[in-house]
């Protein structure tokens, strides 16, 4: 489903953020990604979502390779990916309901098509009664359900999530572990950057990728990185 | 209760201000007034060159050759057999003064003036007619007859009106550049404001065309808004400045110069200006989006 080849990435001209990186995601997989703050982990999920290109090496994502694929057709590959965001990203202008149908809306879809889908989904982390809410109204913990219900709605095919537990309280969390457990089982694969012990110790991932200074350092099982966070 | 609107993906508050919409009414404005100064110098040149085609003059002037009556009489006779004329009618000396009253105001000094006896020629329309043969055979069988066939007035009318009419439609071009220019200056800014916008809805899968349309209907609305407000101002301004013409134009202005306002056809003309602008900033939003985003990432 996603395979990186000797990837290298920098911003502009300034120096690799990202180097020799080489993994392969397959469909139904469940991988975290950790490493410490500059790491290059949000880099690494900015080339997965296609919001940037690497610098060279090769990306292969749904069995395009990237380098080659016309712009026009990179929006139908970002329509199989789902993201949450560190920061949220949410729509400040726009309600709850709104932000979480963005990416049913945005391929033309009638809202009757799905209005009941979101308004279950929004049931189901919580936010049932906040439909019309802007964001600015939020606490940091529903914005980041929020974050996650949209990153959701569309059943993506790959599901990326920045720190998706860092701002909810352990019920929300387990609930969250547990949204991404039910996607993953249908068929969506998973990778989870994050520090969250919670999720490390809960979920079934099948791989953990470390990186460190910009590169992929080992690609280790769970039980030995749980080792590592709780001798740290 | 749960209601929901699908609001715009572009907030309304940027881009859309006040000041956008009082720039876009000003446009309007303006171009509403220089349509319907178009139409109505358009319309006024019609009327009065089908007026003048259509009839002729004969001008008698004093002749020691011959006596008044019977210069009036043989020119009556040779014009009312000429092939192509309808009628002919000598102005008694009442209508000719009456004709000369506007400029030298009512009084025994027309009496005394020595004016040309005047013929009124009406031609069959749609004929054609001889007047230069006319016109010569007049000067050689009744002395001071001179035919005014009113061509140098047509000729003049023709070409202030399209002077009148080209400046008009250069002042709506402009008028249609200046909007242009503005609403590519109003999407950039408004693609740079919402950045963060247009980024989040392209990581979730917008193709720009969505983006696009986004932006499109939200200067469509723009330019009708704005345009409206303006069409309503440059309609009471037109509505404003014919009613102050009616209560103070002497007669002689108001025959002979223009009439502003009447026609419910020119308000009819002057709806397609907002309608105008909405099509040129939502075509130019359009174009203007696309163009960014496909330098984009």
């Amino acid at each position: 489903m996603v395979r990186f080849e000797n990837v290298g990435m920098r911003y502009g001209l300034g120096p690799e953020v990202l180097r020799d990186i080489s993994f392969t995601l397959e469909k139904g997989a469940f991988h975290l990604l950790t490493g410490p703050s500059g790491a290059g982990k949000s880099s690494l999920l900015k080339l997965m979502y296609l919001a940037e290109r690497p610098s060279r090496g090769s990306i292969s994502m749904f069995g395009r390779d990237i380098a080659g694929t016309p712009r026009d057709e990179l929006p139908a590959l970002r329509r199989r990916i789902g993201v949450v965001f560190q920061d949220f990203r949410l729509l400040d202008h726009l309600s709850v309901f709104e932000n979480v149908s963005l990416p049913r809306r945005v391929t033309g879809e009638q809202e009757s098509a799905y209005r009941a889908e979101v308004e279950e989904l929004l049931q189901w982390v919580g936010l049932g009664n906040r439909l019309n809410a802007k964001p600015a109204t939020l606490s940091g913990g529903e914005k980041q359900r929020v974050a996650i219900a949209r990153a959701v709605v569309a059943k993506p095919e790959l599901l990326l999530a920045d720190e998706p537990t860092g701002n909810v309280d352990p019920e929300i969390g387990a609930r969250i572990i547990r949204l991404f457990i039910e996607l993953n089982r249908l068929g969506t694969c998973v990778l989870i950057a994050t520090h969250d012990q919670r999720i490390l110790e809960r979920l079934p991932a099948t791989g953990i990728f470390r990186l460190a200074e910009g590169q992929l350092t080992s690609t280790t099982q769970k039980d030995h990185l749980l080792q590592e966070a709780r001798r740290a | 209760m749960n209601r929901r609107n699908s609001a715009g993906l572009m907030p309304s508050d940027s881009a859309s201000g006040a000041t956008l919409h009082t720039i876009v009414a000003v446009m309007s404005f303006l171009a509403c007034l220089a349509l319907g100064g178009v139409l109505t110098l358009s319309r006024l040149a019609s009327q009065w060159t089908d007026g003048l085609s259509g009839s002729a003059t004969v001008q008698l002037l004093p002749s020691p050759q011959i006596s008044p009556d019977d210069q009036v009489k043989e020119a009556l006779s040779l014009v009312t057999q000429w092939p192509g004329v309808l009628s002919a009618r000598a102005l008694n000396r009442g209508e000719a003064n009456a004709l000369l009253e506007p400029w030298l105001g009512a009084g025994n000094v027309i009496d005394d003036l020595p004016a040309p006896q005047l013929i009124e020629v009406t031609l069959k329309p749609g004929q054609p007619i001889e007047l230069e043969g006319l016109s010569r055979k007049l000067a050689d069988t009744v002395p001071g007859a001179q035919l005014d066939d009113h061509s140098r007035w047509n000729a003049e009318l023709a070409g202030f009106a399209a002077s009148s009419a080209a400046v008009g439609w250069s002042m709506l071009l402009l008028i249609g550049l200046a909007t242009l220019a503005i609403i590519v200056f109003a999407t950039q800014a408004g693609l740079r404001t919402h950045r963060e916008i247009v980024e989040v809805v392209h990581m979730i899968g917008a193709r720009d065309i969505f983006i696009a349309k986004e932006f499109q209907n939200h200067f469509l609305w723009l330019g009708i808004r704005g345009g409206a407000i303006g069409l309503v101002i440059a309609a009471l301004t037109l509505l404003g400045s014919s009613f102050f013409w009616d209560s103070r134009a002497t007669p002689v202005a108001g025959q002979y110069l223009p009439q502003i306002t009447g026609s419910p056809l020119l308000y009819a003309w002057l709806l397609m200006v907002p309608l105008s602008l909405g099509l040129i900033a939502m075509v130019t939003a359009r174009l203007t989006v696309l163009r960014v985003l496909g330098r984009l990432q």
